[in-house]
């Protein structure tokens, strides 16, 4: 998926938060959103869900202005956190993922992304009986149902769990080597065990810097 | 004393007969969308819908009691659903104006209700049938009551069996709703819509004081022994159903108002499941530790 913002400024009230960004991200891209926090990472990611309301003919998917985008189905979004999901009423993983494949997507898709994930013996156990971890990655294949062409992430923080930051970005990798274009917003300092294509650095001071990566320096080979 | 004449009277009188149809709908219906309500912690919803509501109620016995014959005599219904539909769109309206606090509008939309019903029962002289439309009248509905709330369980069943996958995904989680491709406008609007009706109509059996209890109890009962949304939907349909029976049978008995005794059954219903699932859990952690003395042997 094509995506083109055109000179983005967003502010809380007063508080201007991104200043006149503009960017090209190309259908098959891993872009990674880096920065310190405070930096508008997040509000960036909520400008490109439409949570947060920009004015027409500044970002575009396919061409095609956000404000009248409809094809919301064709993006995928896992958050850091699953604060909006209500918990306490029981529901199985498996519950979770039929109603969220409105378009009746193979069985064996789901089956097939619960065991990439590692989740497939609790596809029965409901979700309050699961870890951290494990939640993120039933949230991972629920995005994953509706095939999106176009997937954000919210990079869980390290301090939560390393084990599954790193298994997060394996799946991240994976998933971007099946063609999938990926935004990630990452809280962590170390960006080398991903396979991103293009970084997105925002700064403190509203300035901000978009390069591809430079080529990884070649391995000699001394034997 | 609890008597068995009731059983008897259950397949020779028609009012019986009446009241047990219209609480074996009343138990499927409440609590399946007692369910909806309580995923997205809208308990007091139904509170404030029944006391708008009675503003419909109110308005028809005023205009009865001022035109004398009209088209709302002994059909206060009509008014109670156009008025509880009017008070879902007002809440919705307020939910959306003040974003950040939109339990606001409950209060506001409930009090509004609350004091136009006040005025217009006192205007119509009616201040005496107020406590049937309080506490609810099982036992006194008529055939008429059965054909509407008959119509009512078929038309939500059916929709709720047709849309359970959006029902689901957006109760749980609204903002994913987009992703899946569900307008969640369109959806607020015809849930509103189903639930205002739903309980103005329940309004006359269950009472505006006991509605949301016969939608919130047996869900937070089942939520407690559910492993899953299916089986806690439809076990907080058998608590609900079982509460109907009792609370008739001890209504009956007793001559208490049925709404009052169905909703003491199913607070029953709640402090047992409570107290068998606390004593169930000390009996499992009691089985999981290691004998005692078993280390010295």
């Amino acid at each position: 998926m094509l995506i083109d913002i055109n000179n983005l400024t967003f502010a809380y009230g007063h508080k201007l938060v991104l200043h006149d960004l503009s960017l090209t991200i190309h259908s098959g891209d891993f872009v990674v959103v880096s920065g310190r926090n405070g930096t508008g990472k997040s509000t960036l990611v909520k400008c490109l869900l439409g949570m947060n309301p920009v004015p027409n003919g500044v970002i575009f998917f396919n061409h095609e202005d956000i404000n009248y985008f409809k094809n919301w189905t064709e993006i995928g979004y896992v958050p850091q956190k699953f604060d909006d999901f209500n918990y306490e009423f029981p529901i199985t993983v498996s519950e979770i993922l039929s109603v969220s494949k409105l378009r009746r997507t193979k069985e064996s898709l789901k089956l097939k992304l619960l065991d990439d994930m590692g989740i497939l013996e609790n596809m029965n156990d409901s979700i309050n009986s699961l870890s951290g971890g494990q939640i993120q990655r039933v949230f991972i294949v629920r995005a994953m149902l509706n095939q999106p062409r176009l997937l954000i992430f919210d990079e869980p923080t390290a301090s939560i769990d390393r084990k599954n930051v790193e298994y997060f970005r394996k799946t991240v990798n994976k998933l971007h080597a099946q063609g999938v274009t990926i935004i990630l917003i990452s809280h962590e300092q170390t960006l080398e065990d991903l396979d991103y294509t293009h970084e997105l650095h925002l700064d403190t001071n509203l300035d901000y810097a978009y390069a591809a990566r430079p080529p990884l320096p070649e391995t000699e080979d001394i034997a | 004393m609890i008597t068995l004449s009731f059983f008897s009277d259950l397949f020779t009188e028609s009012f019986m007969q009446r009241a047990f149809f219209a609480g074996i709908m009343l138990g499927v219906l409440a609590p399946l969308i007692g369910s909806i309500v309580v995923i997205r912690r809208l308990s007091f919803i139904a509170d404030t819908l029944g006391h708008f509501s009675l503003v419909g109620v109110s308005l028809s016995l005023f205009l009865t009691f001022s035109l004398g014959n009209t088209l709302f005599a002994d059909k206060p219904l009509y008014l109670g659903i156009i008025f509880s539909v009017v008070g879902g769109l007002l809440i919705e309206m307020f939910r959306r104006y003040y974003k950040s606090y939109k339990e606001i509008s409950m209060p506001i939309v409930m009090s509004l209700g609350t004091a136009v019903s006040a005025i217009f029962f006192s205007l119509s002289n009616k201040v005496g049938s107020l406590f049937n439309y309080l506490f609810g009248s099982i036992l006194t509905v008529t055939d008429y009551y059965i054909v509407v709330i008959a119509v009512t369980a078929l038309v939500v069943i059916v929709l709720y069996l047709i849309f359970v996958r959006q029902i689901i995904s957006v109760s749980f989680e609204e903002g994913n709703a987009k992703f899946l491709g569900i307008n969640l406008g369109v959806f607020q609007l015809i849930f509103i819509i189903v639930l205002s009706v739903v309980v103005s109509i329940l309004l006359e059996a269950a009472g505006v004081l006991l509605i949301s209890s016969m939608m919130i109890i047996p869900v937070a009962a089942a939520m407690k022994v559910g492993w899953s949304y299916r089986s806690t939907t439809i076990i907080s349909i058998l608590f609900s159903e079982l509460s109907v029976f009792l609370g008739l049978w001890v209504s009956y008995s007793f001559d208490i108002p049925s709404g009052a005794a169905i909703v003491s059954v199913e607070i029953l219903i709640l402090v047992a499941v409570a107290v068998i699932r606390k004593m169930s859990i000390a009996n499992q952690k009691k089985r999981s530790k290691p004998d005692a003395g078993s280390d010295f042997r």
